[in-house]
């Protein structure tokens, strides 16, 4: 029970994270390569704040994703106000992400720790609390791109110049995004600090920003229960596949490899979740039954 | 003071003269054609003044104030709108959902609320709605309303960026090449959709067109680009007549046809 809900916990805590990327590059289309820097700058500060400081575990969580939200104005002011193409912002992204990194693991202070990281984080990330702050995580990126503010990152992400020439300020809503998306990955770092207890700043490489980025593009552009469902089929497929052991993550590649080729524009390109498709299935189902009954029963009358 | 006014403006790139010392003014409710060859620099100008390129010398004045070096949503909040020559529509949106865009380009309540969808959102959200519902009647697409853009005609395309555009209030409405890839009969039908936009709305309109008969037909005041620079102004009868023209524009396109 405990492994299943270690995984459970772990895909809440990558849901949080996926949604404030999703934002980023499923709607205004800038790709990141460097969300783990906001995801690491989240755990850092919650952590200190609930060790040091005795402050409440969801206060912490929302200092830590403020502080992250803060800290991206760092990396998104010089490379969104050029108006740097989006290739260039994920290197930037990148670059910054391990500069932070690297920063963190020579901080030798006792409440930083440098590289051997931070322990003895009190353990306050149960499965409740993770579903639930997932849940509302999910609920408000939902609600945020059904918003005004949605569709104008839409609108960006479509024409950013005659966006522009209608009256949107393209600096602003691309950093405020940004900024709504490194807070979700701070909050999402914090629930990490808090469930496994321990971090080092190694943790937060470049190898979690590819699997966030994965899963946004797995998922699907511009939907938000795309990258939901996808980053739930990608924290659990190498667990199903660990029989494998050697091959699992050849595998994990292979299945990424097919499903581009299948669909291009993700499992969720531009749709949502919905039961519609279910129900529309089960009437259809329901009806074909009730004429099949029908014939027979009219053939039934015939013979 | 007149609601638009160039002095001399010129826009190089590099050693390419594109727009040099072009001089025009336009009043309230004006309907103005800007016409000439290919490469004479009439988008160079609509670019100036709606401020995606930089102007390299010259004043740009609208309305009292001056546009040089003013970031483009800036200048579109001033109230000038403008449409594409390559139609740029939001495909993925819905029809009314690309005027809204227009309407709230600033949106109109904060990130919490929206998150929270509160009912002040709802209500905003409705009256935007129910609003760009208007300018989709406005120019004659409201049967439309729930269609996925992109799937749209390509007429009816050139209407939603229209309507997208009259969306920002503007006081003064650019249109690149509204009839570009249409056959006579649509230009027909588009000379007798400005005249009465126009009307309707009393707006002041710069139309840049290559089909000359529906810049004649439509404008009051037309004004000839030749290789950057003013070559005539003046009503279409003066500039049909107008030597100079005949020769850059007319002359030029015959000499086309025989290569």
């Amino acid at each position: 029970m405990g492994y299943i809900e270690g995984i459970m916990i772990s895909t809440c805590i990558n849901i949080v994270c996926v949604c404030g990327l999703t934002l980023l590059t499923g709607y205004v289309g800038l790709f990141s390569m460097g969300h783990a820097c906001f995801v690491c700058i989240g755990a850092y500060v919650s952590a200190i704040l609930t060790k040091y400081f005795g402050i409440p575990y969801g206060l912490a969580l929302i200092l830590g994703g403020s502080v992250a939200a803060l800290s991206s104005i760092i990396i998104g002011y010089p490379t969104l106000r050029g108006k740097l193409s989006a290739d260039c912002f994920a290197i930037a992204t990148l670059g910054f992400s391990e500069a932070v990194r690297i920063i963190l693991s020579n901080i030798n202070h006792p409440y930083v720790g440098g590289a051997l990281g931070i322990s003895g984080i009190p353990h306050k990330t149960g499965l409740l609390q993770a579903i639930v702050i997932a849940i509302i995580s999910i609920f408000f990126i939902y609600n945020y791109t059904r918003s005004q503010h949605g569709k104008i990152a839409l609108a960006i992400r479509d024409h950013a110049d005659a966006s522009e020439l209608i009256g949107v300020n393209i600096f602003r809503e691309k950093l405020k995004v940004l900024m709504i998306s490194a807070f979700f990955c701070g909050v999402g770092g914090g629930m990490m600090a808090h469930y496994y207890t321990y971090m080092v700043p190694n943790t937060f490489g470049a190898v979690m920003s590819t699997n966030l980025l994965t899963a946004v593009v797995l998922g699907g552009i511009s939907s938000v229960t795309g990258p939901v469902l996808a980053s739930i089929v990608l924290t659990a497929t190498p667990e199903l596949l660990r029989f494998m052991s050697n091959w699992r993550l050849a595998i994990y590649g292979f299945v990424l490899i097919v499903m581009m080729r299948i669909r291009p524009e993700g499992l969720l390109g531009h749709k949502e979740l919905s039961l519609r498709p279910l129900l529309n299935l089960y009437h259809k189902l329901r009806s074909k039954k009730i004429n099949t009954t029908a014939n027979i029963s009219s053939k039934k009358g015939g013979n | 003071m007149a609601l638009l006014e160039l002095k001399d403006l010129s826009v190089h790139f590099g050693g390419v003269k594109a727009v040099q010392n072009v001089t025009f003014s336009m009043e309230e409710g004006d309907f103005k054609g800007l016409i000439g060859p290919n490469g004479a620099g009439k988008t160079t100008v609509f670019n100036a003044i709606t401020g995606v390129v930089k102007p390299t010398a010259g004043e740009i004045h609208f309305d009292g104030h001056l546009l040089n070096g003013m970031r483009p949503d800036k200048i579109a909040h001033l109230g000038i709108a403008r449409t594409f020559q390559n139609i740029r529509i939001y495909p993925k949106m819905k029809v009314h959902e690309n005027v809204a865009i227009g309407l709230n380009s600033v949106p109109s309540y904060n990130i919490l609320s929206a998150m929270l969808k509160t009912p002040n959102v709802r209500k905003k959200d409705k009256e935007t709605y129910e609003e760009s519902l208007k300018y989709l009647d406005e120019v004659g697409i409201l049967e439309y309303k729930d269609y996925e853009a992109g799937a749209l005609p390509y007429g009816l395309q050139r209407k939603l960026e229209i309507a997208r555009a009259l969306a920002t209030k503007p006081k003064l409405l650019f249109l690149d090449e509204p009839a570009a890839g249409m056959n006579t009969g649509e230009s027909v039908e588009l000379i007798s959709f400005l005249k009465k936009l126009h009307k309707d709305t009393g707006l002041a309109i710069v139309l840049i067109e290559h089909h000359l008969e529906v810049v004649m037909e439509v404008c009051k005041n037309v004004t000839v680009l030749n290789l950057g620079q003013t070559l005539a102004s003046g009503t279409p009868e003066e500039i049909q007549n107008n030597p100079k023209v005949i020769k850059a524009y007319i002359g030029e396109r015959r000499q086309k046809n025989v290569v």
